[in-house]
């Protein structure tokens, strides 16, 4: 056991080092410095090693940190009229039942799993074995110092606070035993995550236990949450004398990385297969244009719902919280005046919320996806006419996709103005309606202009652009900082359209220059 | 119609794939692009196409004693996957192609005689090409890439994983389109280059070499290229 723990580890620091190398060879001015025989170097081995290591202690209690400070006591605390403890109790016995049985480790296919035992050839009962025990030594040990210290802080008796990550791993283990005593009697085993619709929906109730019972002032007592709680001890016990004595866990992993992705091509498989599944089979559909006006036609009625479908259910909730907001300034006119306020300073927020829900890569990747990566191999797509003829109709349609919701949230937010005070400048709502739409239309702008100077995937749809990536997340870190500028409305706005507009001028002006030469397949 | 390259060569990294690539390939020929694996032969043929860029030398056209410059529509690129538009209809994709280049292409047909000098089933042609086997992709993708007539076919490994009727049938339509054009034709499988081929070229370390058949039997002319590509890799 001792050594097989060795070779997991050394195997899982591989491919994690592995990984890192990888990662730093694809930032483009890092890339240049770094030597071709990057996996050899020593010295950067050495380097991705500590943080390989690093990373493996931070799993510990990281994970556990954020679970305690966020799900329970940061939840917890906005039921300000339970009991503290009560509340803790609660929502941890809940959000245990749902971890017992959605992470379980043992039936998670993961990647190092089909390394260890399918690449490499390793016993699959002892592999599973060493891999289960320190995934729950790691609970134990994760566990401990926080569920003291969150615990005494909400006022749990200490006893408790030690037995909660042995109930915590008690329960894992239970779930497990099960699932293998299942396994034996139908030999069909479970996969967590391939949850069927029953378990989802026990999700939910679960979590609408945890989280909506304290909210009307009903929490588990105290004496069921430790009797349980004690109880999972003994059970976690037995178990894992079954989890020990079990003898198929290589019919197990084998069952499960069969559904999962991790096998060689079969990542590439998904992809293709997720491709395919998004073109309609509708024979009905057809075009009457012609040339590329026909292709981009059938292109997006055929794939309607994997481009239409989310901007629909964004436009809905928009309209739903609108009317919310109007609801809100009719039952409780005292809202208002606030309201009006946050208004006319609060459209900087507005800049995330249009990032948030542009569908702009969404659509780039489907293009990508379904009709780029094909047609780009044919040498009359690729002439710098076609390609610029088509860039025309395809930043049509993004911004068509992309306008619905922000005309929405534009007039919404005019609405609301007016409905919560009004404002001495009609041209202020004018601003508003016109800068979230220019919003919208600089990210549509934006991700298509991205996807047509960078084109990041390869033939076999991967994306292969560390420059596209950083560009991406550039975008992210600049509309995230937007949310701490405060500034006037009608400032902010004209500042915006005029930004936009600027913007799309010059990306446009890129595309027409460069497009013809880096719209290609990568290599 | 000659199509030329001069010093060509490429690298990634330290790696270099293409030394000083030079040839000069006459059209109504078929020429069988052998080498071992990782010689270089999708680079060339990338190159060629300008998916990526060469770091140095030139290829171009010389047609009626003037060269020119090879231009996109002038080469027609058939990938060893073949890869098709899969949301289109064989029909639809034949359409939209026949539309947008309208200019180039001399007597267009009507789609169904297209259809029929591939072989391809009534009853397909309306399917959507997601739903296409592999073979009828591959032949919707040499479609395409005939109709346009471009002076120079690239094919990578093109046959190598079609039933033999289909093969048999893309082999004649090979032949039948050598004619005042340039195929250069790249696989492992070296019967197949030699029944197909007029030409064999070799690619090894970086260049391009002809192998001379001038009086060897199919047998001699085998254990010829063989040595030419092992003896190389030995240097």
């Amino acid at each position: 056991m001792n050594k097989t723990l060795r070779i997991a580890f050394s195997l899982k620091n591989t491919y994690r080092v592995n990984s890192i190398l990888y990662s730093l060879k694809q930032i483009p001015l890092i890339k240049k410095i770094l030597p071709q025989s990057v996996y050899k170097v020593m010295g950067l081995k050495i380097f991705a090693n500590i943080l390989s290591v690093i990373w493996e202690i931070l799993s510990v209690f990281l994970g556990k940190f954020l679970y305690f400070i966020i799900m329970i006591t940061g939840i917890g605390a906005l039921y300000k009229t339970m009991p503290a403890d009560s509340v803790f109790l609660h929502i941890l016995l809940f959000l245990t039942t749902i971890g017992s049985f959605s992470n379980t480790h043992m039936f998670n296919p993961s990647r190092d799993k089909y390394y260890a035992i399918f690449l490499m050839r390793m016993n699959a009962r002892t592999y599973t074995l060493t891999s289960y025990t320190y995934s729950i030594l790691k609970i134990l040990v994760g566990f401990l110092p926080f569920s003291i210290y969150f615990g005494r802080a909400s006022g749990i008796p200490l006893w408790v606070c030690v037995i909660i990550p042995f109930f915590v791993a008690g329960a894992k283990m239970t779930v497990a035993a099960y699932s293998l005593w299942d396994y034996e009697r139908k030999g069909f085993c479970y996969n967590e995550n391939m949850l069927g619709k029953m378990l989802w929906i026990v999700i939910g109730i679960l979590l609408a236990a945890a989280y909506g019972l304290p909210a009307i002032g009903i929490a588990a007592p105290h004496l069921v949450v430790y009797v349980i709680m004690v109880a999972a001890v003994p059970l976690g016990i037995v178990s894992a004398f079954k989890i020990y004595s079990f003898h198929e866990y290589r019919e197990i992993q084998q069952q499960l990385q069969a559904q999962s992705m991790y096998q060689m091509d079969m990542a590439a498989n998904a992809t293709r297969n997720y491709s395919q599944k998004s073109i309609s089979a509708d024979t009905g559909i057809t075009s009457s244009r012609k040339g590329f006006e026909y292709l981009n036609e059938l292109f997006i009625k055929r794939h309607q719902k994997v481009l239409w479908k989310a901007t629909q259910r964004i436009s809905a909730v928009c309209s739903f919280l609108i009317l919310g907001g109007l609801l809100l300034f009719y039952v409780r006119p005292e809202t208002r005046k606030n309201a009006n306020n946050l208004l006319m300073t609060f459209l900087p927020y507005f800049v995330f919320i249009m990032y948030a829900i542009n569908r702009g890569t969404n659509f780039t990747r489907v293009l990508f996806m379904n009709c780029d990566h094909s047609l780009l191999t044919y040498s009359f797509y690729k002439q710098p006419k076609m390609i610029l003829k088509l860039f025309r109709i395809r930043l049509r349609e993004i911004i068509k996709v992309n306008l619905v919701p922000a005309l929405i949230i534009g007039c919404g937010l005019a609405l609301l103005l007016y409905a919560s005070g009004g404002t001495d400048n009609v041209l202020n709502y004018v601003v508003l309606i016109v800068s979230i739409v220019c919003m919208s239309i600089f990210f549509s702008v934006h991700y298509l202009t991205i996807y047509y100077i960078f084109q990041p995937y390869n033939a076999g749809t991967e994306m292969k652009s560390g420059t596209y990536q950083i560009v991406l997340s550039a975008t992210y870190i600049v509309c995230f900082c937007m949310m701490k500028l405060r500034m006037p409305t009608p400032v902010f706005g004209l500042l915006a359209i005029v930004f936009c507009i600027a913007y799309s001028i010059a990306a446009c002006v890129l595309v027409y220059r460069y497009a013809p030469k880096t719209f290609r397949l990568r290599t | 119609m000659e199509f030329v390259m001069e010093h060509i060569s490429k690298h990634f990294e330290k790696k270099e794939v293409l030394r000083d690539v030079e040839f000069v390939f006459e059209s109504g020929k078929i020429y069988g692009l052998l080498g071992r694996n990782g010689a270089g032969k999708t680079t060339l043929f990338n190159c060629l196409n300008r998916d990526i860029k060469t770091d140095g030398g030139a290829f171009y056209l010389v047609e009626n004693g003037s060269r020119r410059e090879v231009k996109a529509e002038d080469i027609g690129y058939v990938l060893s996957t073949p890869t098709v538009p899969e949301f289109l209809t064989g029909r639809e994709f034949l359409k939209f192609f026949i539309e947008i280049n309208e200019g180039s292409i001399s007597d267009v047909k009507p789609i169904d005689e297209y259809f029929d000098y591939m072989s391809i089933d009534v009853e397909d042609r309306d399917k959507l090409l997601k739903d296409y086997s592999h073979g009828m992709k591959n032949k919707m993708q040499l479609l395409i890439n005939v109709i346009a007539q471009p002076n120079i076919l690239l094919l990578d490994e093109p046959l190598t994983s079609l039933d033999v009727v289909v093969a048999e049938e893309m082999k004649q339509l090979l032949r039948a389109l050598k004619d005042g054009r340039i195929i250069i034709f790249s696989t492992h499988i070296m019967d197949l280059a030699l029944d197909l081929c007029d030409e064999i070229v070799l690619l090894n370390h970086g260049v391009l070499e002809a192998v001379d058949k001038t009086n060897l039997d199919n047998h001699e002319f085998k254990e010829k290229i063989i040595a030419a590509l092992r003896e190389e890799n030995h240097e």
